[in-house]
Order: structure tokens, then sequence, then C-alpha cells
């Protein structure tokens, strides 16, 4: 076994770190949550130069190889900054079907655009009943002589706003596993959004297709066979979201840490107190399990071996402790922590995000269950 | 990064579980249950000088001590699978003393003692804990007066667990009263048997035995003094340390033999196993396990690295036994009335299994540096909080 981070691993690190440091300060974080926008196109180019987009891209189709891990690498570097944008609507939920399940012509048109951060791209899965089965898809894609209509309401469709083409999730049988993909050109007639309010200012939408007409060849992967494809890709998503929770920690520790060393109260840092001492050795027993729950889980998926299980583990260990661990950072910071301008808001809401995205830990405890086979 | 053991290792663990399986009898497991795993027991000892034999009590020794030279990552593999197997797992001499010893003693002690300790052939108790020191070591009152080629020792330890089956005592000792906290503290290796020794039993809630042990003018020869005068406490934190890496794989055993129970017993007309609420407590422990050997396995990569885990190691103690009352909390939840049920008696249902570590859970935050102990330790050096 070996827990470090290869030397092409860690300059990727610090090359991320170091751009993002001045590229995303949190000034501009609050800027673009209120933005909307809510990403800058400057630092899109930038990071498109970098191949950043280019991470899940077999080198065939104009991308760097595809490494999982690295990409969690990447994302916890997102975390850490709070990166506004649609880069992982991009390449975790658009990239990863096509990936999946494109055809050599879908791949060979739409992968060299992801990795050269030319195309957004985003996922339309869920709808009014939020859950992670085929039973929550309602919208329909009724076949046609040319090819499909589309018709039903997604909610939840990250940075809608901004994608070229939208990976729809639709009902195609009545049968429960009747499920497709579709590759929809986001400017086609009779898609409309709007905007969702969201706690931490990321870009979410509610997109209506009425009658959207798509050509047969937008049809992604096999007809009624997408339900496979999308567990697998909740699952790595799962993982993808865990790397920004796991860099977020880092960050929050990074904050708060320093800071109790240095608040006096009764004549000594607060840091000196037990109360505090313990709270904090409990932040760092959570900040490195986290850790080894995503890289064991993204390690896996890019080693190519089996990963339900332990991608599962991920999410639903640091769903619960990531929450714990900026819930502790509140705490021992006090009242300074509650207020908007300190950095620490901003890391409780994505924390909530992310553990609301890809499946609860109750969801994911399931999954394990059904792994440990009970 | 990798998360799978090396196809050598892989081999290696095979052969040990095998022999594990073929080699160890009823009544091996019958004194390690009484016992309470720690090694000294007739039947014990048996076991471990042919298991030892292969170099697998300390494979990450050197060859010309005994071990295989191999990883630490391999060592730390062995000792969940002794665990698993339910013989034998705490070595004083072989797991705590022993790295002390090669990292702190002179060549001679070196000579003398690594090689009897691979081979299994002597076993060590650990006596620190006094009545007025038990999470502060610093605070001993054991002492050992200087007399020419020997030291002479008066005073008492208490909890010192193997000493009614081992050979010898790790003794932590007061030779320099004088002197500033932690600097008058010394090492010294006790054969057991010297006169004026008495050991009397205390025999704790999980029906274990663990002893008091006295010093009436008891005669040390000073080869047997470890490393430095007065650079006890020193020695004593590093032993900890070696002590604090804890095998989780005896409560993993335990969890394996709750799931079965699950899918095995039906209430209402099906399997518990089917039961929402008891899935979701299943996996969670499945998770917490998954963790803790992600943080067992780190210190062996940090020791292969040439590194001495410090906080880490606190954090894996912490963890695993916290995982551990979670087991037999759940185990009890699970089990309902049965639980209750000792081996033995009529409708008991695992043995008793989870009857007996329920009480036997207790104790696992407390030894080896309480919970509270190793949250500091995380704290203090882990995070370099302040202390005023
Ligand atoms: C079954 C058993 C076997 C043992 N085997 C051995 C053995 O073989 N050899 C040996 O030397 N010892 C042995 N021990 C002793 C064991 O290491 C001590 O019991 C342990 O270190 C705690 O000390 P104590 O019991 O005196 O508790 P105390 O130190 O009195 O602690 C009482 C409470 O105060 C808390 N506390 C103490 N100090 C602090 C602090 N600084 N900050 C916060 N909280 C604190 C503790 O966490 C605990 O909750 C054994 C004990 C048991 C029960």
């Amino acid at each position: 076994m070996d827990y470090d981070l290869s030397s092409e691993q860690n300059i990727l690190k610090e090359s991320a770190h170091k751009l993002l440091a001045k590229e995303c300060p949190s000034e501009f974080v609050r800027e673009m949550a209120e933005d909307k926008t809510g990403y800058s196109e400057k630092l899109w180019k930038k990071m498109a130069d970098l191949g950043w987009m280019s991470l899940l891209v077999p080198e065939t189709y104009d991308g760097s190889g595809v490494n999982f891990l690295d990409l969690s690498i990447l994302l916890s570097e997102f975390g850490y900054y709070c990166v506004p944008g649609p880069f992982f609507s991009t390449v975790v939920l658009g990239g990863l079907p096509i990936l999946t399940a494109g055809s050599e012509a879908q791949k060979a048109e739409l992968l060299p655009e992801i990795a050269a951060g030319k195309r957004k791209l985003t996922l339309a899965w869920l709808e009014q009943e939020e859950i992670y089965q085929p039973s929550g898809i309602q919208l329909t894609a009724e076949k046609t002589a040319t090819g499909f209509t589309l018709d039903g309401t997604k909610l939840f469709v990250p940075d809608a706003h901004v994608a070229d083409t939208i990976i729809c999730v639709a009902r195609t049988a009545s049968e429960a596993n009747g499920i497709s993909l579709f590759i929809v050109d986001a400017t086609l007639p009779g898609i409309q959004l709007t905007s969702l309010e969201t706690m931490s200012g990321d870009k979410q939408y509610e997109v209506c297709f009425e009658k959207v007409a798509i050509p047969a060849d937008r049809l992604l992967g096999e007809l009624n066979g997408a339900w496979p494809v999308l567990e697998e890709i909740m699952l790595k998503a799962a993982v993808a979201k865990c790397a920004e929770m796991a860099g977020g920690a880092d960050k929050v520790m990074e904050l708060v840490i320093p800071y109790v060393k240095g608040r006096k109260q009764f004549g000594k840092p607060v840091g000196a107190f037990q109360a505090v001492q313990h709270h904090c050795a409990n932040m760092l027993t959570f900040q490195d399990t986290n850790k080894f729950m995503l890289y064991q889980a993204a390690w896996r998926i890019s080693e190519g071996l089996p990963f339900t299980a332990e991608a599962a583990m991920c999410k639903a260990w640091v769903n619960e402790s990531h929450g714990k661990l900026v819930g502790l950072g509140h705490q021992i910071v006090g009242g300074l922590g509650f207020m908007e301008e300190y950095d620490l808001q901003l890391y409780f809401k994505r924390a909530r995000t992310a553990a609301q995205m890809f499946g609860s830990s109750d969801d994911h405890r399931e999954i394990v269950a059904r792994e440990m086979g009970l | 990064m990798d998360f799978e053991f090396s196809v050598k290792e892989q081999d290696i663990i095979q052969d040990v579980r095998e022999f594990l399986r073929s080699e160890s009898t009823p009544e091996l497991l019958e004194e390690s249950h009484h016992l309470g795993h720690i090694y000294g027991g007739t039947e014990g000892r048996k076991f471990i000088k042919k298991f030892a034999a292969n170099g697998w009590l300390v494979p990450d020794w050197p060859k010309e001590y005994g071990g295989l030279g191999s990883s630490a990552m391999l060592t730390f593999a062995i000792k969940e699978e002794m665990a698993m197997a339910a013989v034998p797992i705490i070595f004083v001499a072989a797991h705590m003393a022993g790295p002390t010893i090669m990292h702190f003693a002179s060549d001679e002690m070196k000579e003398k003692w690594l090689l009897p300790i691979a081979r299994g052939e002597v076993e060590f108790a650990l006596g620190y804990t006094e009545p007025q020191a038990g999470s502060d070591l610093s605070s001993l009152e054991i002492h050992a007066a200087d007399s020419g080629d020997h030291f002479i020792v008066n005073g008492g330890k208490s909890f010192n667990t193997h000493s009614h089956v081992a050979d010898y005592h790790w003794l932590a000792t007061i030779t320099d009263p004088e002197a500033k906290r932690y600097q008058g503290m010394s090492m010294m290796i006790v054969d057991l048997k010297s006169p004026g020794i008495e050991i009397r039993p205390m025999i704790t809630m999980a029906g274990w035995q663990t002893n008091e042990v006295f010093y009436n003018d008891v005669v040390v020869p000073k080869n047997h003094l470890v490393g430095e005068i007065n650079q006890g406490f020193y020695y004593l934190m590093s032993a900890l340390d070696f002590e604090r890496m804890f095998p989780l794989a005896a409560y993993e055993r335990i969890f394996n033999e709750i799931v079965s129970y699950t899918k095995d017993t039906s209430v209402a007309g099906q399997p518990l196993s089917k039961q929402p609420l008891i899935r979701q407590k299943l996996a969670q422990l499945k998770i917490e396990l998954e963790a803790n050997k992600l943080l067992f396995f780190r210190l062996a990569h940090i020791i292969d690295k040439g590194q001495i885990p410090n906080y880490q190691s606190s954090m894996q103690k912490l963890f695993a036994t916290e995982t551990a009352q979670h087991i037999t909390q759940a185990g009890m939840e699970i089990l309902g009335y049965h639980g209750l049920l000792k081996k033995g008696s009529r409708h008991a249902v695992l043995e008793g299994l989870i009857e007996q570590s329920y009480r036997t859970s207790i104790v696992e935050t407390i030894y080896a540096g309480t919970s509270e102990v190793q949250r500091n330790i995380i704290a203090l050096r882990g995070l370099k909080l302040p202390t005023k």
C-alpha cells in the first residue's frame, strides 16, 4: 500500500493551488455567488489551457488520459477554494455519460471539445421526486419518425444557463428500467430555464422540455439501457463531490486552528482549553479519514477495479464527517464564525450542499448493505 | 498511490492464514480467550514458537534479529490475521518493548534480547501503572537505588497485566527522585522470578486477570537497564506509541458474527438483515471498520518510509477502540434479550460472544492511554495547540 501522491500528482496539486490562490480569492467566490452567470470566462480559459478539462478524456480524443484520481486531486483544490462555475457539470456530469455510453461518433464529436474547454455540458437527471431511482424519471421521450420528442420537467440541473449541451435522462418505456439518455442541444426550441435560488449560490435550474424534437442520432447509449450507466455515474459523481469536501476541510482547518491558537479568553488561548482541543482532535480525525476514504475510492476507480462499496462508504462517511468538521469549526471560533464576512460560512454552506448531492449517507449505507450481501 | 497489498505480501498473508487455521487447537483458543488474548500461557507459547519460527512474529525486524526484513505493512497485516484468528495477539516483548530496544538499547542488549523475543521464547509484562500514576505516568513512585553493579528496587505497580504469565517485567522506575519531571525515570528488564517480587491478582469485569506487582529490595543487574539512565520516560513513550497501533480484527470478527446472525434470524417473517434500520447500522459499522483500516495501514506506510508515527498512532487507537464499542453496542441492540445470555446458557446465541465482548470492550478506550489522553495528543502533537 502507498498513501502518497506521485510526484506528478503533487505538481498538479501545487500548480492548481497556486493558480487558484491568485484567481479565486474568497471575494471572487462571494461575487460569483451573487452574479447571474456565476463564473469567469477568463478563469475558465486558463483552466482549459492547463488541460484541467481533459483529465477524464482519453488521449485518442485529445484528452490527457482517463485518470479519476488526478481529477479528484484537482477537485480537492476546487473545494479548498470554493471554485465556482460549470467545471463539475461539464467534466464529471457531462463528460462521464459520453465517455461511458457514447458511440464512436459521439465521442469524437464531443470529447475533444470538452477537453479543450470549448463546450460546456450538464446533466438533467432529477425531477420533482428527487430520488436516484428509475421511478423518479417521469420526463418522456416519445419516438417519432425522425427521432424523439422530449416532454417534462427536470429539477436541480446545475449550470444549465451556460451549458451548450444538456444530457437528459428520459423515460422511453413504461417498464421500471425503461430509461434512456439523450444529448440535447441547449438552444433547441421548447427548452425553458428557470433559476433556483440556492443556499451557497451555486447555479441550479429547473429545465422544462416542451415538445423538444431531437434527431435520432442524439440517443446516448442503448435505448432503455441507461440505468446501469447512471448508477455508475452517480457513484463517481459522489466520489468527486467528496473530493471537493476533503479539500474544503483542509481550508477549514487552516482557517480555524490558527485562530484558536491566537484568540485569548480567561488569560489564555482558547486552543489551550481541553474542550476545544478535543473538538480539534475530532476535526483532524475527520480530515484524515475523509482523505483516505476519498483516495481509496478514487484510486480504485482509476485502476479499473470494482468500486461500488468503496465509493458508497466514501460518500456516506465524508458527508457526515465533513459536516461535523465544519460544524465543530463554527463551534470553536464562536460568534465571529457566524459572520458573513468570515470565510467559514462559505464552507458550511458548501458542505451541506455537497452532502445533499448524489445520495445521502442513508442512501449510500443502503448500497453498502447490499454490497455486504445483506 | 496503492490501496492493496503487494503480491508478495498477499502470498505471505495467505500462508499465515493457512497456518492459523490448521495449527490452532481448541485448547489454544480456550486459553487465549481465558487470558484475554495476552501472550504467555502454556498453549500460547507452544503455538507461537512454531508460528514465530517462520519469522512471522516480527516480520519487519532484520533477519539477524529473527525477522524477515519485510515491510511494516506485512507486519501489520499479520497482526490483523492473528487478531481475527483469536490466538494471542497482545505481545509486550515482541511488539512494544522489542522495537524500543531496537531503537534505543545498546548492541549488547540487542544481542541478548532480540532473538529470543523474535522466537517467542520470552514474554514481558508492561510495568508502568501505579495506584497514583495512571494517565500521568510522570508521577511514578517506585524507586531503583544505585548499588554499585546493580540497582535495588522498592515500590509497587498496579494493573500490570501479563505479570502472572510473563518471564520479565518491562519496568518503568524512578532512578533520580530529585530530577525534574520526565527526567528521573529509567526502563529496566526485571526477571519476574527475582526474590522480593510478589504478584497479586486483580480480576477485571471481563473475567481476565491483571496484577499488582510489589517490589521489596529486588536486585536488578545494571546490564538490565535499557538505554541511558534517566531517559526512561522517552523510551516509555516510544513503547506506548507501538502499543497504540491497534489491530481491530478481533472486533471485526464479532461484527462478522453479528452480520451472519441478522441473516439467519427471522423476526415477523423476515430476516433481521432486511430491516432498514439494521442495514443502516451494519453498513455504518462496515464504514467505520474501513476508515479504521485506512488509519491502521497508514501507520505501517509511515514506518516503511523510515518515519515514526506521531499523533497518527493516537488517532488510530482512538478510532479503533471507539469503533470496537460501537460494534458491541450494535450487537446488543440487535440481539436484544439474547445479547444478555452468557456462553453455555440455554438459548445463548453466538456462544455468548456479545455478552462477553460488550463487557470487555469497555476497557479498550481506557488502557494504553484513555480516549481523552489520545485526543490531547492529537491536539497537542498533531495540531500543535498550546497548553497555556
Ligand atoms: C484491564 C486493564 C489492563 C491494564 N494493563 C496494564 C498493563 O499491562 N500495564 C500497565 O502499566 N498499565 C495497565 N493498565 C493501566 C491503564 O493503562 C490505565 O488504567 C490507564 O492509563 C488510565 O489510568 P487510570 O486508570 O489511572 O485513570 P485516570 O488517569 O485516573 O483517569 C480517570 C479519567 O480522567 C481522565 N483524564 C486523566 N488525565 C487526563 C487529562 N490529562 N486530560 C483529560 N482527561 C484526563 C481519563 O481520561 C479518565 O477518563 C491496565 C488497565 C486495565 C483496566
